[in-house]
């Protein structure tokens, strides 16, 4: 199996390498550049293209391509224009931002939909299961938007539960104090998308379960007499996991990718927000970077899915 | 405490401006003169009666900043580049050196105070005596000439370089790396000494005002920042986590785009701040009003964004008082009647172009229903702009001027004589040679309600027998709109609606001049020229002349209206009524000092 991760591994190096040159073309083609933004009677024209010349947005692209992968093997991304400050710093503080989040966010939505998709197979068609089929259905369809400014309304202002904005209150100085904040100001938004994301994995689990309950070994070890409790625990819940293993290792890398609604709606630095802003700001190194980021994450979160089905299943071997 | 930097307003179309300011605490004037036109009156002042006490003067006072994304932050005014950052930064003050009365010309009693020699074409800046930074140290001499080394470094980040400021002897040659100082400022009492002289080759009436592009008007702590080079400053924690000001609060904490923390500074040289604790934060602007109805904050951050939806909903709020003056910025009308040349550096215009008649630029104008448009989608937070110059300028604006209402009558005339006539029975007018006239119209994806507006300027376009239509059939996304219209010659454009942020002196020559790039109508003439330069000249040194021009040229605008003014709006914020001392006239130099509170709690 390792021979096949390394050979996975090395064909990822010329993907990664054309996505580079695919993004870092996309990026220029796109009208405007980085100062288009800044047109204002103060902002002198002239120092604009200043600026522009020492950044060396006039070179051509494949000049400008070639600086870019120097200074990427020195560990240099470069200057965030917008930001004006070190893109690897940005991107790092974000992403912490973000990776608590989607942390606890995924811990949650984990907790909630297996008990309820293994809930709901094992008494499919009865009470219980047309509640939590209903229940998710509707939590799909509700744009989540809504929910968290409606969830902010309630919880945040009227009840006045949970922090409102940020992702850690100002007077939290250190130590546990600051661990604290940052958890209670995650916590509204994870609870909201941890209960509104949950008919994927409730849905799969579900049938699975009731595909499981009618294959031969269920029968099989109904008939020697192993307990109801048993029978779901270690037979069903382990195999109906599979489809569910299959997109665990995207789940991991997407931990990343932050969501726009959630830190517009909380005013939450993360890595969402970023992303899109760099683009109407046509930021162009955060952009690249952040691009280059996603790219290899997936690529990593393809093979990752892989491993982990396989050491689920052990049918499954990558040869 | 003018905020020198202006955010941009290409980015949303409402200019979002940063104008914080404002007067003694209990000095109250009735709204200005300025907002005449304007269908909501709003104070600059809240004139709260209620007795501030100790106990909550020592709670923490809440701003709210209302912004979707996280503020950049940039402390230094020099390197930022967006109102955000000054917004979440201004407790401090800005660390401007000059107070300003109310229409922003520069007096006595700041930092420091200017004198300008018009016979040695000199600006000699003089630091107060106790002039300290927040740490305790001296503010120097050396700390007034560092912001000019930094803004025209090579290496800089700083937008703020202008070729105006070549009007100082030496930058040139600093400018272009050739000289290591700039020789034109001198220090006569040495670089820790608190004089300052600036020697031009020429000097401008501009410069009696804050805002102008040939003086830098804030400090930068030269000791200690001295380490960092110029080219990193930015990125430096001098200036994004532990900042030092100069103003009346000093900076406790910053947390990485989210919110700031301030408490008294020690070492202010003016009058002592009452509050003991300030906290800003961002709040998304999709739930500012909730967060208002709530009681979470005590006011939102003078110069903040606030919509006129937003103004619908909290208006009849009990608790808080919408308090707001002219906005430093308005919306506008530009014709496309030209070209820029790239080889000669200048404006040209075309006489054949589509929109070269006054007459269709005038009746486009006419057209407009303005007043309803504004009165509809801007809740009174916006109104019909009668000149292109905001009436927060309260000498300059002129209020006599008419503008463009709308009058359907005179717009039809108007093409008529000019020969834009329906031909051949056809539903559109043709152009005065009997040609198919398709003007089209470039305008910014903005909100829902703008969307609805420009619907409403095609309709009445249409009503008037004129075949208007949106560029490429749709709103274009900010950055092509300005590529579009940015490059030397287009033919895409003929009629766009944008807006421009105004930094608070306000000659026009930037945006309309000849040599301009910012003048993307290219719209050039002999008078107008002519105009803008006597803003400038020997005879505008005395105030009533300088004003009369600015009148004339307001005049002469709308009558060639090949830029018409299209709306002005408020700046405003919701203040609660434990709050007293809000004021935000230009003049209230002591904005932070003057507040204080009188209730524990937000009420």
């Amino acid at each position: 199996m390792w021979k096949t991760i390394l050979r996975r591994v090395l064909i990822m190096i010329p993907e990664v390498i054309i996505l580079s040159i695919l993004v870092f073309l996309l990026a220029k083609a796109m009208p405007g550049d980085p100062f288009t933004g800044s047109i204002n009677p103060k902002a002198d024209p002239a120092q604009i293209h200043h600026l522009m010349k020492i950044n060396g947005l006039y070179d051509p692209w494949y000049q400008q391509y070639w600086n870019w992968v120097v200074h990427l093997f020195h560990g240099n991304l470069g200057n965030s224009y917008q930001y004006q400050e070190p893109v690897t710093r940005l991107i790092s503080s974000r992403a912490a931002n973000t990776l608590w989040l989607a942390l606890l966010t995924m811990v949650l939505t984990y907790a909630l939909a297996l008990p309820m998709g293994v809930f709901a197979g094992r008494h499919e068609g009865k009470l219980p299961d047309t509640v939590i089929r209903v229940y998710t259905y509707v939590t799909y369809c509700i744009p989540f938007f809504v929910i968290l400014v409606i969830g902010i309304w309630i919880f945040g202002y009227v009840l006045g539960w949970f922090p409102t904005t940020g992702s850690i209150s100002a007077d939290a100085t250190s130590g546990f104090k600051s661990i604290w904040s940052r958890a209670y100001h995650i916590l509204l938004p994870a609870i909201l998308g941890a209960l509104f994301s949950t008919v994927n994995i409730v849905q799969y689990l579900r049938s699975e379960v009731i595909d499981a309950k009618r294959s031969d070994y269920v029968r099989t070890a109904r008939s020697k007499g192993v307990p109801n409790k048993d029978v779901y625990r270690h037979h069903i819940f382990r195999n109906s996991l599979l489809p569910i293993a299959a997109f665990a290792g995207y789940s991991i890398t997407g931990l990343l990718n932050g969501s726009i609604f959630t830190e517009t709606v909380f005013s939450y630095p993360g890595m969402g927000l970023l992303f899109v802003n760099s683009i109407s700001y046509r930021d162009y190194t955060v952009i690249t970077a952040l691009v280059l980021i996603y790219g290899i994450l997936n690529l990593l979160g393809t093979l990752l899915s892989d491993i982990i089905l396989s050491i689920v299943d052990p049918r499954i071997r990558i040869e | 405490m003018v905020k020198k930097k202006l955010a941009l307003s290409a980015m949303a179309v409402l200019a979002t401006l940063s104008l914080a300011a404002c007067s003694s605490s209990s000095s109250k004037k009735s709204s200005s003169g300025a907002n005449d036109n304007a269908s909501v009156k709003l104070s600059e002042s809240y004139n709260n009666k209620a007795k501030s006490t100790t106990a909550a003067n020592n709670t923490t006072l809440k701003v709210a900043e209302p912004n979707d994304s996280p503020f950049q932050g940039i402390s230094d005014p020099v390197l930022a580049s967006n109102a955000e950052d000054s917004d979440v930064f201004a407790p401090g003050g800005s660390d401007s050196l000059f107070n300003v009365d109310k229409n922003y010309k520069i007096i006595d009693g700041g930092l420091a105070n200017l004198r300008l020699s018009r016979k040695n074409n000199t600006a000699t800046i003089t630091l107060r005596k106790d002039a300290k930074w927040s740490n305790g140290d001296p503010v120097t001499a050396k700390d007034v000439e560092y912001p000019y080394e930094v803004i025209a470094n090579k290496k800089t980040t700083s937008q703020q370089y202008s070729s105006d400021y070549a009007r100082i002897k030496g930058m040139a040659a600093y400018h272009s790396g050739k000289a290591k100082t700039i020789s034109g400022i001198t220090f006569p009492d040495g670089q820790k000494g608190r004089k300052v002289v600036i020697h031009y080759s020429s000097i401008s009436p501009s410069m009696k005002f804050s805002g102008n592009s040939f003086l830098w008007t804030t400090v930068e702590p030269y000791e200690y920042i001295k380490n960092v080079p110029i080219a990193k400053l930015a990125a430096s924690k001098q200036v994004r986590k532990s900042p030092i000001f100069t103003g009346p609060y000093k900076l406790d904490k910053v947390v990485e785009g989210e919110s700031t923390t301030w408490s008294p500074n020690k070492y202010y040289y003016g009058k002592p701040p009452k509050i003991k604790h300030i906290s800003i934060n961002v709040v998304s602007s999709n739930n500012i009003d909730k967060a208002i109805q709530s009681k979470k904050y005590d006011f939102t951050a003078p110069g903040g964004v606030m919509h006129g939806t937003d103004y619908k909903q909290l208006k009849n709020l009990k608790n808080y008082k919408m308090v707001g003056s002219a906005a430093l910025s308005y919306d506008y009308f530009g014709f496309n009647v030209g070209h820029y040349d790239t080889k000669t550096g200048k404006n040209v215009m075309d006489k054949n172009s589509k929109m070269a008649n006054k007459n269709l630029r005038q009746a486009m104008m006419y057209a407009l229903n303005l007043d309803q448009v504004t009165k509809k989608f801007g809740y009174g937070m916006t109104w019909r702009a009668n000149t292109l110059i905001p009436p927060i300028f309260t000498k300059y604006w002129d209020s006599s001027e008419k503008g463009f209402p709308l009058n359907l009558k005179k717009a039809k005339q108007l093409l008529n004589e000019a020969g834009y006539k329906k031909r051949n029975g056809s539903k559109w007018r043709s152009d005065p040679n009997g040609k198919k006239l398709t003007i089209y119209f470039g305008a910014m994806t903005g909100t829902s309600a703008q969307a609805a507006e420009y619907q409403d300027y095609l309709q009445q376009w249409h009503k008037i027998g004129l075949n208007v239509q949106l560029t490429g059939g749709k709103t274009m996304e900010m950055n092509s709109f300005y590529s579009t219209l940015q490059s030397p010659k287009q033919s895409k454009i003929d009629v766009y609606a944008a807006a421009w942020g105004l930094s608070s002196e306000p000659t026009p020559t930037q945006l309309y001049g000849v040599e301009a790039p910012y003048n993307m109508g290219h719209f050039v003439s002999k008078e107008n020229t002519k105009l803008m330069n006597e803003m400038n000249s020997e005879k505008a040194w005395n105030d009533s002349y300088r004003t009369k021009i600015f009148k004339k040229w307001q005049a002469y605008m709308n009558e060639q209206a090949a830029v018409a003014p299209g709306s002005f709006a408020y700046t405003w914020s919701p203040v609660n009524k434990r709050v007293k001392g809000y004021n935000i006239d230009p003049s209230n130099n002591e904005f932070w000092s003057n507040l204080s509170l009188t209730s524990t709690k937000i009420q």
